[in-house]
This record gives structure tokens, sequence and C-alpha cells, in this order.
């Protein structure tokens, strides 16, 4: 796992995106943006080289779900991976992060140790 | 009503009035018929007359009951005030603790760092191994570490009290929300009342409905996973069900 990586931290609370960047710092990332919700992360990881997306999914104006679809339909941007970061926790829901091709799936609350593993799990995965 | 359908025609009356129109009496024949319906006009009268003073009287009540203008033109938007000052009170505080928690992380690494520094030497004295060169150096260093971590044993204290204070906003958005959850049952029990009065009960048997979901089946954090089977309870569920779909 390459921790120059450039990630995006996508949540419309603050707090929780200090949170996430926070822990990511801790596990050794440190080149980090931020964005508070899906109209406003679109444009930036189109111009710029993004590697990673950490998300929430409500958001108000561009839902976490649609930046994910956005982002898988887009040639440029379909390569990233994008992990999720939600409250939402209906199974068909789920299904359909799944459907439009999320990498991984975290339910709030969740700790450290999750992020940490879901992220090698992740990076693992995409080698 | 059905003590409307009691006022049957007798036949004697029938009798009477077929006699009187053989006869050619048409005026008695009238008369006749409108005493028979006489008592269903009178009951079903009282009956309008009944309903509509009950109208008129909830209609007044609905009217004078100003405890429901006042909850939706002071209590409400009041509600809605408050419920912004929860979120800016926790918002705050969730700062607050971060903006300590962040001034201690790098206290931590330069101790760390110092008694990395300090550990080798430390060790080599220990096992008689150190050269005089060494040992000042040392102490040096080991000053510089006792110095620091004296200072930033304070700073800590500081930082951790920061945290602690800033915990205070439970008490205050504890009170707030109550009183927000008095208000909805209030307003729960004047829409009860005011179904009530136009006749609509509480049908039991129905199923309790869900509340409204936005779009992508938005629901925000489910409160209560109990008895409902199409929500996760937690992290492992999650996994499971990703790994069950081949992820």
């Amino acid at each position: 796992m390459d921790k120059n990586m450039k990630v995006l931290v996508v949540d419309d609370f603050s707090t929780m995106r200090r949170i996430v960047k926070n822990l990511l710092r801790d596990l050794g990332f440190s080149n980090i943006s931020e964005a508070d919700d899906g109209s406003s992360a679109l444009p930036m990881l189109q111009n710029g080289d993004f590697d990673f997306v950490v998300t929430d999914w409500n958001m108000p104006g561009m839902q976490g779900i649609d930046l994910l679809k956005a982002i898988r339909a887009d040639a440029n941007l379909a390569h990233i991976p994008v992990l999720l970061i939600t409250a939402e926790a209906k199974k068909e829901q789920i299904v359909m992060a799944a459907q439009a091709g999320v990498n991984g799936y975290i339910v709030k609350p969740f700790t450290a140790g999750t992020l940490k593993n879901k992220l090698e799990k992740i990076f693992e995965r995409l080698g | 009503m059905n003590t409307l359908n009691t006022c049957n025609v007798s036949l004697e009356q029938a009798n009477l009035l077929v006699g009187f129109l053989e006869a050619g009496q048409q005026e008695k024949a009238d008369e006749l018929v409108a005493e028979i319906q006489n008592p269903i006009n009178t009951e079903l009268f009282a009956e309008i007359g009944k309903l509509t003073r009950q109208l008129h009287d909830s209609l007044i009540n609905f009217q004078l009951d100003s405890r429901i203008s006042d909850l939706t033109t002071a209590d409400i938007p009041d509600a809605k005030e408050r419920l912004n000052y929860v979120i800016t009170c926790t918002e705050e505080a969730a700062n607050k603790t971060m903006d300590a928690v962040e001034a201690v992380f790098p206290v931590m690494d330069t101790i760390q760092q110092q008694i990395q520094t300090v550990n080798p030497p430390w060790s080599k004295l220990i096992n008689n191994k150190l050269e005089l060169s060494e040992f000042k150096s040392l102490c040096i260093d080991i000053d510089i570490l006792l110095t620091n971590t004296d200072k930033q044993a304070d700073n800590m204290r500081g930082l951790m009290t920061d945290v602690l204070m800033a915990q205070g906003f439970q008490d205050i958005t504890g009170q707030v929300i109550r009183k927000v959850i008095d208000l909805v049952r209030e307003v729960e029990d004047s829409l009860i009342c005011m179904l009530t009065a136009f006749g609509i009960s509480e049908d039991k048997t129905l199923e309790r409905p869900r509340p409204t979901l936005g779009d992508n089946l938005i629901e925000g954090p489910i409160i209560n996973t109990k008895g409902r089977d199409d929500v996760v309870e937690n992290q492992d569920d999650v996994d499971d069900l990703l790994s069950s779909l081949g992820f």
C-alpha cells in the first residue's frame, strides 16, 4: 500500500471528515483532501489525480452512492477504489452499493481497527 | 338510524288513506300521509340538528384552541432553533475534543522520539558497556527528556481538562432534546384529537407504517434493529452479506 497516495474524504459533517483524516494520518496517509458532498467531490476527482475515495452515503446534494456510480461511469475515474463509510444499514442498500462497484462498506459507528482492516483488504485485492 | 325505520304505516292508516282517495278527498289523504311521515321527519330533523350543533361546537373549539396556533407559530419554530442549537453544540464539542487530541499527538511523538534516543546508550550503561564520551551525551539527552516530559505533562493535563469540559454539551443538549420530545408528544396528541373529532380512529389491526425513505432508500442511522430483518446490525453482518455476494 503506497502511503503517499492521494486520498479524497467526502462527508457533509466536518467533524466526521476530521475523524477519518486523523485515522488515515495515524495509518500513515498524509496526502488527504476533503469535499462536503458528491457534487463538490466529482470535479475535484476529474481535475486531480486521486488514488482513493472514502465517502459517506447520506449527504445533501449528491449522495455517496451516486458519486460511486458517477466514478464508475467515468472512464478516467472508474479505476479508483471507493470505500463507503455510512450509517445506512439496509441490506438492500449494501447490495445496491456492491452492484454499483464499491470496494468496501463500513457501517457507522465504526472503529479505527475496522478502517485499517478494510483498507488493507481493499489494497491487497487490488494488488 | 334504526329508529327511523320503526314508524311503519298501519293497516288501519292504509285503509283510511284508500278510503279518502276513493272518496276523492285528496286534501285529507295528503294530510294523512304527512301525519304518517311526521314522526320520521321529527327524528331525522332532531338527528341533523344534533349533528349540526356538534359540528358547530367542534369548529368553535377548534378555533378557540389557541394552543394549536401557538404550536405552529411559536413552539415548532422554537424547536427547530433548539435542534439546530444541538447540532452546533455537538459540533463545537467534537471540534474542541479533536483540537485537544490533535495537540496531544505531536507531544507523544516528541516524547517517544526522545526516549528512543536515550534507550540504546541507556542499555549500554546498564550493561556496563558505555564509553565515557558517550556518557556525556547520554546525560544531555536524559536532561532534555526530563525537562520536556515535565513541561509536557502540564500541557497534556490542560488538554485533557479541555476534553473533559467539552463533554458538558451532553447536559445542555439532553435538556433541549427532552423539551423537543415533549413538544412532539403534544403535537401528536393534538393530531389524534383532530382525527378523533373527524371520526377517524386509529386502526390497530393495520401494520404500523415505516417512516418514509429518501432517495436510494436513505433512512439514516437505525436506532432499533430489533424486529427488522431488512437491516444489518453491525460490521460483521455487512461483511457476511458482502461475502455471500462473492466479495
